[in-house]
């Protein structure tokens, strides 16, 4: 299995080189994104059960972090997407505190109202373009090149945000959050700070989203509030999570792939209307028939099992 | 060890544990008993730092606790199990345990150390040949020895029972006995327990706490609390006493 997932990724990593049509990479470039992105969401959403439709605000402001940071100061993007994250994950620890006393739907409609807040700021704020939005000085190479160029970053961020979303869930803090969702009174008996491990978890998911967000704007190479800060983005994010299986890191993995490829295609060949419907159609069936997701039906819970077993 | 002086916890206009003065000794196995209702569990959920007392001092050890938080309770040695037994149902029996050994006063962090000490553990309570199944396949008595599994796992030195035999057949009644004798005699863990079934009690208990509408009615051994005319009362009604 793991020997399969490092040809699959070299593969990746050197599919731009045998010359494709640009297309292919666009394509791909939108699902590694949606790999970062629902593995980030789901450290809160999966393990810890804490299922926020906020992350799309994380994403927006390490996009516009980072062109800020280029246009005013002249540093490179892919530099400030760290900072990028790193703001995201500040504003991920300041309302982290408050937001995660709350449970359930209340949790979910407060994340809610934080995207749509942070998106009304940002249209008002002179400071950030409001609603003129911002430009990114584009890179001085061909479009082949800086196609090639962010495929590539994506995918290394998407692998690397996978892998490190893969060891948090086989770690004491990955422990610890599950056992939050699965009981948050019990494991406060048996010695977890409860609020500090959701903030701690909050905050990881943010940076990351925080980083793919950087990537993006500069990919984008213009970004206004309406599509930075669009909520559709985090709805997106959890029904690829709840549609692949957010109890494991492949699950998300699964479930980005499958619905952003089939996303695209549906829109690319059949049409944008259609695409939706089918869309929907599809998460209903999923969610009524495999509620734990489609990575049930595939082999990989097997293999966790057995690693599982000392 | 365990020390409580004028503990007092209300629900709105209800006093559900008036001014309760309680002690256990490191060694003891002490119970509390009391009709349904009578504020048991509540007792203990102030104890562990569930509810906020709103009023008197909670001392274990030389140390008042009485504002710590529930996870601050356990670190410093107090475990406790729930009445309706909460198993952390998705995961495996081995990781429902090996969770506490991490987060416990051992405060490990690697999993695979863990699972091997959360082994010792379900062997001392008689489920390590479950170990690899989901903890929401276990039946009842073995979701008992779980809970008490996991709070062993923190490392208490004190352990909070609440209805541990309740719903256990006499067979297993009789074997849980002894594993809480165990607990006590070879991990040298001082035992606070909440008990219905009265047999149960009056055999393993050294001394007795009676508890009705929040208050003390009657504390001492069990063979001088069963006599006391006002505990009668609150169990059998008037007539009885």
């Amino acid at each position: 299995m793991q020997l399969l997932m490092l040809v699959v990724i070299v593969f990746l990593f050197a599919f731009p080189f045998i010359r494709p049509p640009l297309f292919f990479l666009t394509l791909l470039f939108s699902v590694f994104m949606y790999v970062g992105l629902t593995e980030s969401w789901n450290l809160m959403g999966g393990y810890t059960g804490y299922v926020s439709l906020g992350h799309v605000t994380f994403f927006a402001i390490g996009a516009y972090t980072t062109a800020l940071f280029l246009n005013r100061f002249g540093i490179s993007p892919f530099a400030t997407a760290i900072l990028g994250g790193v703001f995201a994950a500040m504003v991920a620890a300041l309302v982290g505190y408050p937001v995660l006393r709350l449970k359930g739907a209340y949790f979910t409609i407060s994340t809610l109202l934080l995207a749509v807040v942070m998106q009304l700021i940002f249209m008002n704020w002179e400071f950030v373009g409001s609603s003129t939005g911002l430009w990114f000085k584009l890179l001085p190479v061909t479009m082949e090149t800086n196609r090639l160029i962010f495929y590539e970053v994506m995918l290394a961020l998407a692998t690397l945000i996978t892998l490190l979303v893969r060891w948090v869930e086989k770690s004491k803090l990955g422990a610890g959050l599950i056992a939050i969702r699965e009981d948050e009174d019990v494991a406060k008996t048996i010695g977890i700070n409860a609020p500090w491990l959701k903030v701690q978890a909050f905050i990881l998911g943010a940076f990351f989203a925080g980083i793919v967000g950087g990537v993006y704007g500069y990919y984008m190479s213009y970004i206004h509030p309406d599509i930075t800060f669009n909520i559709n983005t985090s709805l997106l994010i959890l029904l690829m999570a709840f549609f692949g299986g957010c109890k494991t890191w492949a699950g998300p993995l699964l479930g980005a792939v499958i619905l952003s490829l089939a996303n695209q295609l549906i829109v690319t060949f059949i049409g944008a209307e259609i695409s939706r419907i089918l869309y929907g159609l599809l998460l209903i069936i999923v969610i009524i028939f495999m509620p734990n997701g489609v990575i049930e039906y595939i082999k990989v819970p097997q293999i966790l099992r057995k690693e599982r077993t000392p | 060890m365990l020390e409580g002086t004028g503990v007092t916890k209300k629900f709105g206009g209800l006093v559900a544990v008036s001014n309760f003065d309680f002690s256990v000794e490191q060694g003891q196995i002490v119970g509390l008993i009391g009709p349904n209702g009578s504020g048991k569990t509540t007792l203990f959920n102030v104890i562990t730092g569930f509810y906020p007392a709103d009023g008197g001092r909670i001392v274990f050890k030389g140390r008042e606790i009485t504002r710590d938080k529930p996870y601050q309770i356990a670190k410093l040695g107090i475990a406790r199990t729930f009445q309706i037994v909460r198993p952390l149902l998705s995961l495996s029996v081995l990781d429902n345990v090996a969770i506490a050994v991490l987060y416990g006063r051992e405060n490990m962090s690697s999993m695979a150390k863990g699972r091997m000490r959360a082994l010792e553990i379900l062997k001392f309570v008689g489920l390590e040949s479950k170990k690899n199944i989901l903890a929401h396949q276990l039946v009842a008595a073995e979701r008992k020895r779980l809970e008490l599994a996991r709070a062993l796992a923190i490392k208490p030195e004190f352990l909070l029972l609440d209805e541990t035999f309740s719903g256990l057949s006499d067979m297993e009644i009789q074997e849980a006995i002894k594993l809480i004798y165990r607990i006590r005699d070879d991990l040298g863990i001082t035992i606070f327990l909440i008990e219905h079934v009265m047999k149960a009690v009056m055999g393993t208990c050294e001394k007795i706490m009676v508890i009705h509408y929040g208050v003390k009615l009657a504390e001492g051994k069990p063979e001088e609390v069963s006599k006391n005319p006002s505990v009668i009362q609150a169990y059998l009604g008037k007539r009885h006493a």
